[in-house]
């Protein structure tokens, strides 16, 4: 893919003459986030002989440094996926092991056979597929009229759905809550549904329109030419241009659902119709409290599909979290 | 809302000279159709919530109204309970207090890491960006039970480091959520944990866009590292970094999940924010009415800051 959404954090790349980049108060150029391992971005200019002399020390520096940071930082990663290995006897020692030494399933076993988890699955499975597939169908078609189309009133309609990705999601819990309480979706899929249909509908049509901006004009008017109706222009011409926008947004919209906690926990009492992230937040108390093993051995298979889901659109996150698809 | 009723314009054409008008009539009206479904949809699921949750914060809804359904009407009573009950002003400054230092703490930070990104191996780039990406997709729900797992009294690994330390003594069996500074510390560190990837990685694509004669230039002057990044590279970065700093009091402000998986505002209550305090209001003690007053209050706090937010965004360049 060559175009990239519109980041919001820093858009419209300017590569041109360099005075433009002397206005500092100018926009930064920040196309998207880097791919992993990008060569480019380091800088250049410089003759190469100076520079690697006078860089010799610090590039030593920084090394040793990113090299403590990365320590740091993937340390609770590393844990948890430590303990999850580990049999019991060895998570519960005086002396932490940084490695078992028994390497064992047996954590993952019992996080799988702990009574809820197949139907919890079953739960966030159901309410996550119904989610994206609402978003995806409401938020194309929307994101189409936002940016194929000049109408009055448009401007106004893209601030509102960026100011409403930046509302708490505690804010709409009390009145869904009221409403699906008196017509009796409290508990149900459709409710969940409908609530995380709220969260995830704005941040859709906003990634989306940003693939549409990057499509240009002359492709649909050519279509229109040779007689085709909007409809057809928009299903068999844009569908496809789109559609790597589309996956994106179905990630986007897939991570938000599959990671909802309070929503779930406030909706849905009965423990048949957990999701699984409230699920895992109530498996301490299911096995005694201490199976550190076990709850850690859930946790990563609750996280793994977000963790590659994550790899796969790393190119596209940037333009998502400042559309709030994914809040920190 | 705006999009059921804008009447829609001819879209923007470049008709080529000489061909025949189109059909105006038919794109008018596409527009209007194309938005319509979701506009409905979030009409229902969105605006009305929110209006019937400023009408609920104007009632008495309590625990009995869930079932009989009878409510009524207490004006401005809830507003009044909530700004003379100093349970809120404490949450406020909490959640203040607490924004503030994970804002200050995650951009710091993600600066750092976003300017040893430009200075290091290009192997060693690929290896933090990993690191960041994997910090950064743990769900929060999943990373506040690994944060419990780290800092749990007798066996967690958190306090067996600090114990070797020998600086703070005995740690083994200190219990993180049963002092409010410690708890406090804990919770920051985990969202700073989960925050510095997005800050890092936003910055250095920004920080590599700086054009390089500006900081050659500033090193022929006889600028240091640090002057050259002071007086050069954070000037590219300010409108980069104004927006990543306003996103991250935003988000800040509105956590929720890893306080109560962590600590649930306790202990008494030291880390409970205002979305906690609206949470154990509304759901624990069922004060609907009451909590519906948190809500709207939080919300409005809220609004400000993101008004400045979209104004920078659309100021930066992004087009709408």
């Amino acid at each position: 893919m060559t175009t990239t959404v519109p980041t919001g954090v820093g858009a419209s790349a300017t590569d041109g003459p360099s005075e433009t980049a002397a206005a500092a108060d100018s926009a930064v150029p920040a196309s998207a986030v880097p791919a992993a391992g990008s060569s480019d971005g380091t800088a250049g200019g410089a003759s190469p002989v100076r520079r690697s002399r006078r860089r010799k020390k610090p590039r030593w520096f920084s090394n040793s440094l990113a090299v403590i940071f990365s320590a740091v930082w993937i340390f609770p990663v590393y844990w948890m996926v430590n303990t999850a290995f580990k049999p019991r006897s060895e998570s519960m020692t005086s002396t932490p092991l940084f490695l078992p030494q028994h390497p064992t399933l047996d954590n993952f076993v019992v996080a799988i056979t702990q009574s809820g988890f197949l139907v919890n699955l079953r739960n966030s499975a159901v309410v996550v597929v119904a989610t994206v597939l609402l978003a995806i169908i409401l938020g194309f078609f929307a994101a189409a009229a936002l940016s194929r189309f000049r109408f009055r009133g448009r401007r106004t309609i893209m601030i509102v759905i960026l100011a409403v990705q930046m509302l708490p999601t505690t804010a709409l819990l009390i009145p869904l809550f009221l409403i699906f309480n008196s017509i009796g979706l409290l508990g149900t899929y459709a409710g969940l549904v409908l609530a995380y249909i709220a969260t995830v509908l704005p941040f859709s049509i906003w990634v989306m329109r940003g693939f549409f901006v990057a499509i240009p004009m002359e492709i649909e008017e050519a279509a229109q030419l040779d007689g085709a109706n909007t409809w057809q222009v928009l299903t068999r011409i844009l569908f496809p241009l789109v559609a790597p926008g589309v996956i994106a947004t179905s990630i986007f919209a897939f991570i938000a659902a599959w990671n909802d906690y309070i929503i779930a926990y406030t909706f849905m009492k009965d423990q048949s119709m957990y999701t699984l992230p409230v699920w895992l937040a109530s498996f301490v108390s299911q096995n005694t409290g201490t199976d550190s093993g076990g709850q850690m051995a859930a946790s990563v298979l609750f996280s793994l599909p977000v963790v590659v889901f994550f790899v796969i659109i790393q190119r596209n996150l940037v333009s998502g979290m400042s559309a709030g698809a994914v809040k920190g | 809302m705006a999009v059921t009723t804008a009447p829609p314009l001819p879209p923007r054409q470049h008709t080529p000279e000489g061909s025949a008008p189109r059909p105006r009539k038919k794109h008018q009206l596409a527009p209007l159709w194309l938005l319509s479904p979701a506009g409905i949809v979030l009409l229902v699921v969105m605006v009305a919530p929110i209006v019937f949750l400023v009408f609920t914060s104007f009632t008495n809804y309590d625990q009995r109204s869930l079932f009989t359904g009878a409510y009524e009407s207490v004006g401005l009573q809830q507003y009044v309970t909530l700004f003379t009950d100093s349970d809120f002003w404490w949450s406020l400054l909490r959640t203040v207090l607490f924004t503030v230092a994970m804002v200050a703490g995650s951009v710091v930070i993600g600066m750092g890491v976003s300017h040893l990104l430009t200075r290091i191996h290009t192997s060693m780039r690929y290896v933090v960006t990993v690191v960041l990406i994997f910090a950064w997709a743990m769900p929060n729900v999943a990373s506040s039970l690994v944060w419990n797992w780290l800092f749990q009294p007798g066996y967690g690994v958190v306090n067996w480091m600090l114990t070797q330390l020998r600086v703070f003594g005995d740690m083994t069996d200190t219990q993180w959520s049963n002092d409010p500074l410690l708890s406090y510390t804990s919770i920051w560190m985990l969202i700073v944990w989960q925050a510095v990837p997005f800050i890092a990685l936003t910055l250095y694509a920004a920080e590599t866009q700086v054009s390089p004669e500006y900081k050659e230039a500033a090193r022929l002057d006889g600028a240091g590292e640090w002057r050259v990044y002071r007086d050069v590279t954070l000037q590219f970065l300010k409108p980069t970094l104004l927006l990543v700093t306003i996103l991250s009091i935003i988000w800040d402000y509105n956590v929720f999940n890893q306080i109560w998986l962590v600590s649930q505002g306790g202990p008494d209550d030291a880390t409970s924010t205002l979305g906690v305090f609206m949470y154990k209001t509304a759901f624990v003690g069922f004060e609907i009415g009451q909590g519906a007053a948190i809500s709207v209050v939080t919300t409005l706090l809220l609004l400000g800051l993101t008004a400045f937010y979209i104004r920078n965004l659309i100021r930066s360049g992004e087009d709408l």
